[in-house]
């Protein structure tokens, strides 16, 4: 964290006499800082690097088992174990745990977010709530879970809850960051005209917001697709992460997880194809 | 009408940005306030309903001092009184006829506010008010995709819908080209004249104050410098009012 007084020191005055260039920045204590920075972590990296290597290291071994796993899993998927359809239906169950965790997360973030926003809440009640949410959002949604799945026991439940926890943090943070961003104009002349807060938020606040809202919403969506899949492994909520964790690690069967890659592949383009839409919709 | 006696205020507690500031508005008139920049034109404006809550003064409207009242009391106040701003300050991506309608919820319910619950009488009067200032066929537009003059024009609606006894402008024409000025001024002059609403008005064109004020306040380092009608603002009055910061604001008299 860089103090106050050390940033940007621009000097009052351009300097005089002869100069071969014309700087477009002055040298300033923060720019060499970030250099200083930059340097000091390329060296520490450049010395780690060769000590990582164990001895019994092949590299052409690896290599030559890596690319063998890529091709099985790319260039030979298909299924022996299980069918499509349980597939199908385990991607289904990912996709509204994500549904499901993105709209109870936005819902609740869009209140706090109104009592986290400056110009509308006071001081300290939007410290105490940015300070919560930065812890949460701090902590990784798996961890989430897994605590949770302390209380609920290893499952879906803590998974949605899990999930929903770290979504209402991020969500609040976006939420307000938008509010935030909003003119303070609009929000003042519903003030002189002797508006309440609520007409205020509804009439002034919500039209510039919805669609930030609902990119900063599906982008979550997104995200909690990803850890969907991942708490699906990690706290046997099941869906697809589930499966491709019984392929990957237990029944050691690339050839499935090739098949299920592809299908998250598929519906990752999809997303892509919504969210595109989406914007053009919002945005006109 | 309105009364403003003693009115003081400093920002950082020190520097004065008003000192013992008075002045009175009368009814069905245009007054207009001009001086140079950062003279506290803007500030007197805002004190008047409260939007800076000034330090010192009195400001009587309707034989009620606005510096008295509570909350609730105040937002009451406020509700009756129409403001105008430079840059428009309209919600861009609702329509001209919601933004109207934004007028009349003062005196609405946060439940009717919050689902925007209109009734038939509320938006006749919203489409008339919208007639009033020639903007009938873009009611359904996004404000955003008006022009500024267009804007202004729905601003002034916006300030109708408050059945307001007074009109405060923030220069309310300083973003518009020289056709919408003469629209938009022809406007608030007819409600001073035709509707017996007064119309404070915050200029930087002295020859546009000339042509519309009745009563012309001048305003120079937080003071009154000129009080008279507009008949008495001769070229010499004109000068002393932009006195001091002549080096800025010189050049600008003289262009207008």
């Amino acid at each position: 964290m860089i103090k106050p007084e050390n940033q940007i020191s621009l000097p009052t005055q351009v300097p005089t006499g002869p100069r071969l260039t014309i700087p477009l920045r002055f040298r300033d204590r923060r720019r060499i800082t970030i250099m200083l920075t930059l340097l000091v972590l390329a060296y520490i990296t450049l010395i780690t690097l060769p000590t990582m290597i164990p001895s019994h290291f092949k590299l052409g071994a690896a290599l030559m088992s890596f690319t063998e796993n890529i091709k099985i899993m790319f260039l030979q998927p298909h299924l022996t174990n299980t069918t499509f359809l349980t597939l199908l239906g385990a991607l289904g169950q990912s996709i509204l745990l994500a549904f499901l965790t993105t709209l109870l997360g936005s819902v609740l973030a869009f209140f706090f977010a109104l009592a986290s926003t400056r110009r509308l809440a006071p001081t300290p009640l939007v410290l105490g709530i940015q300070s919560l949410m930065a812890v949460i959002r701090a902590i990784p949604t798996v961890l989430w879970v897994l605590i949770y799945s302390v209380v609920f026991g290893l499952g879906a439940d803590a998974a949605v809850v899990g999930i929903t926890f770290h979504s209402v943090a991020y969500l609040t943070k976006v939420y307000a960051d938008s509010m935030d961003e909003l003119s303070p104009d609009s929000i003042e002349t519903m003030q002189a005209m002797g508006l309440k807060k609520g007409t205020i938020i509804r009439q002034a606040v919500i039209p510039y917001l919805v669609s930030s809202y609902f990119s900063w919403t599906f982008i979550r969506f997104e995200i909690n697709f990803a850890d969907a899949i991942a708490v699906g492994a990690a706290a046997g909520a099941g869906g697809i992460g589930y499966q491709l964790f019984m392929s990957s690690s237990f029944y050691f069967n690339f050839h499935e997880v090739g098949v299920m890659v592809y299908m998250i592949l598929a519906f990752a383009l999809v997303l892509e194809i919504i969210s595109y839409r989406l914007r053009s919709v919002t945005n006109q | 009408m309105l009364t403003v006696n003693h009115l003081a205020k400093s920002y950082d507690g020190e520097k004065k940005s008003l000192t013992d500031v008075s002045f009175s508005v009368r009814s069905g008139e245009v007054t207009v306030i001009i001086g140079p920049s950062g003279a506290g034109k803007t500030t007197i404006l805002r004190s008047i309903n409260q939007l800076i809550r000034d330090d010192e003064g009195e400001i009587l409207f309707d034989q009620i001092d606005m510096r008295q009242l509570n909350r609730v009391q105040l937002r009451r106040a406020r509700s009756h009184i129409g403001m105008i701003f430079q840059s428009y300050n309209l919600i861009e991506p609702l329509t001209a006829i919601e933004n109207v309608l934004h007028g009349c919820l003062g005196t609405k319910s946060n439940f009717a506010g919050i689902f925007s619950i209109y009734n038939n009488r509320e938006k006749e009067e919203a489409l008339k008010l919208l007639q009033k200032v020639g903007l009938e066929e873009f009611a359904y537009q996004q404000c955003r995709n008006l022009s500024g003059g267009q804007k202004q024009r729905v601003g002034i609606a916006r300030a109708l819908m408050q059945h307001p006894k007074i009109i405060l402008c923030d220069e309310p024409i300083a973003s518009l080209d020289p056709k919408s000025t003469i629209t938009v001024m022809d406007i608030l002059r007819g409600l001073a004249v035709n509707d017996g609403i007064s119309v404070l008005i915050n200029l930087h064109q002295v020859d546009i104050a000339r042509e519309y004020a009745d009563h012309v306040i001048g305003i120079n380092n937080g003071q009154v410098v000129f009080d008279d009608r507009t008949q008495a603002l001769s070229d010499a009055a004109i000068t002393g009012i932009y006195r001091k910061n002549a080096n800025l604001e010189g050049s600008l008299v003289h262009e207008s």
